[in-house]
């Protein structure tokens, strides 16, 4: 009776491993290839960027880092920062909801080494496949007035208290907010076993 | 079954030409990086250019015109080759001093591509590092330059970018689409439905 009972869920899990297995090998799959090369118009250009990718619970990242900060560029000429930080990401996944998005915070460090928030941006990696130039415009929140005077005489400012809002459309009405700069990327994407699936990308 | 798993990837190019408004007498040295999976079949890894002087002209260009030429082969995209381009010049003593690092990805579509790469140099990470760098005529330079390659470790870093290399690339591609990779929107606009997913057909 013991036996009986034992040997079919065995079976049932290795046919199930293998279903697993199968499934793996046959999932979609995105290569997001690319780099965060730099950003204009902030106020000024000592910057450094923290970055981060957000994805759906169908998503998994099977290689390359999820989240990372760029070098400061203090640039020669005070037009543009530079960070030629690269991003290689490979994703696969189950469905297409939580498509992935790359997040940003844009800091600020000044000669001694202070670090103030001068941006937070999102932009959605994109569904086609091809090389992308993308600019992510960023904003920052402003506070009272007279949090506004004493920034800019003492520098620092508001933050977000919960990282999420960059990417979440919920919770943001009650934020007043102000335009800062432009981020650039080259998003290179590679997709693989979509048209199996009859997606159209 | 070997054969079946793996892509080529051929990128012919050229290093064309620099701005440095700042210098004069510059040379480059260029090498590939690539992950775990990549290996080169054909062509150079690294290289080093000549030592050119900027045009004579209002452009102020620096001109190698210098040729790359390599085929990589691999079984996964994970680690595309990136191109590190590390620039030296010559000051007025006479030694070799770095100008320059930069990256870019060997484009990953078919076709002609061209990128204009900009160019940093790590700078002290202290006031007294400045100073006797100032006094001994000698910039910060990275060990390894691949490291400008990797997203990891970069928040240590401050550098300065002060120009840029442009790079163009001719790719050809071998099998990317046999082992169902699209790297381009016509790819998958030729959809074919399995008929087990329940898609309906035409007629109806």
């Amino acid at each position: 009776m013991y036996r009986a009972t034992r040997e079919p869920s065995g079976s049932c899990c290795l046919k199930s491993h293998l279903f697993s297995y199968f499934l793996y090998r046959e999932m979609a799959e995105v290569h997001l290839i690319g780099q965060i090369i730099g950003a204009t118009g902030f106020p000024d250009h000592s910057l450094f960027c923290k970055w981060g990718v957000h994805t759906g619970l169908a998503w998994k990242i099977l290689s390359g880092v999820r989240e990372g900060q760029t070098q400061v560029d203090i640039p020669q000429n005070h037009e543009a920062a530079y960070w030629s930080h690269p991003i290689d990401l490979h994703f696969t996944t189950k469905g297409l909801q939580g498509w992935p998005k790359l997040h940003f915070q844009v800091w600020h460090q000044d000669s001694f080494g202070r670090n103030e928030l001068y941006g937070y941006g999102f932009c959605h990696i994109p569904t086609s496949p091809g090389v992308h130039k993308i600019d992510c415009p960023t904003w920052r929140p402003v506070g009272t007035i007279r949090e506004q005077i004493s920034q800019s005489f003492l520098g620092g400012g508001p933050q977000l208290k919960n990282p999420d809002v960059i990417y979440s459309g919920a919770d943001r009405y009650r934020l007043q907010t102000v335009a800062m700069g432009n981020i650039h990327l080259q998003l290179g994407l590679i997709l693989r076993n979509f048209d199996k699936y009859g997606i159209e990308c | 079954m070997a054969s079946t798993s793996v892509f080529l990837l051929m990128a012919g190019g050229q290093i064309e030409t620099a701005e440095f408004p700042e210098f004069d007498d510059i040379y480059c040295k260029y090498c590939f990086t690539y992950g775990p999976d990549w290996i080169i079949t054909s062509g150079l890894e690294e290289g080093i250019t000549q030592i050119t002087k900027k045009s004579q002209d209002e452009r102020q260009h620096f001109v190698w015109n210098f040729p790359l030429d390599v085929t990589f082969k691999s079984t996964n995209p994970y680690g595309w080759p990136q191109l590190v381009i590390h620039a030296y010049g010559i000051d007025m003593f006479g030694t070799e001093v770095v100008r320059g690092y930069g990256v870019c990805h060997v484009p990953i579509i078919p076709g002609r591509h061209k990128q204009r790469v900009p160019m940093f140099v790590p700078e002290s990470s202290s006031q007294l590092q400045k100073f006797t760098s100032w006094i001994l005529g000698r910039r910060p330079e990275y060990v390894d330059p691949r490291v400008v390659a990797q997203g990891e470790g970069r928040e240590v870093t401050r550098v300065r970018s002060q120009g840029f290399v442009t790079v163009s690339f001719n790719i050809v591609m071998k099998d990317m689409k046999k082992l169902g990779y699209d790297v381009l929107p016509s790819d998958v606009a030729s959809v074919n439905v399995p008929e087990n997913l329940g898609a309906t057909t035409g007629q109806d």
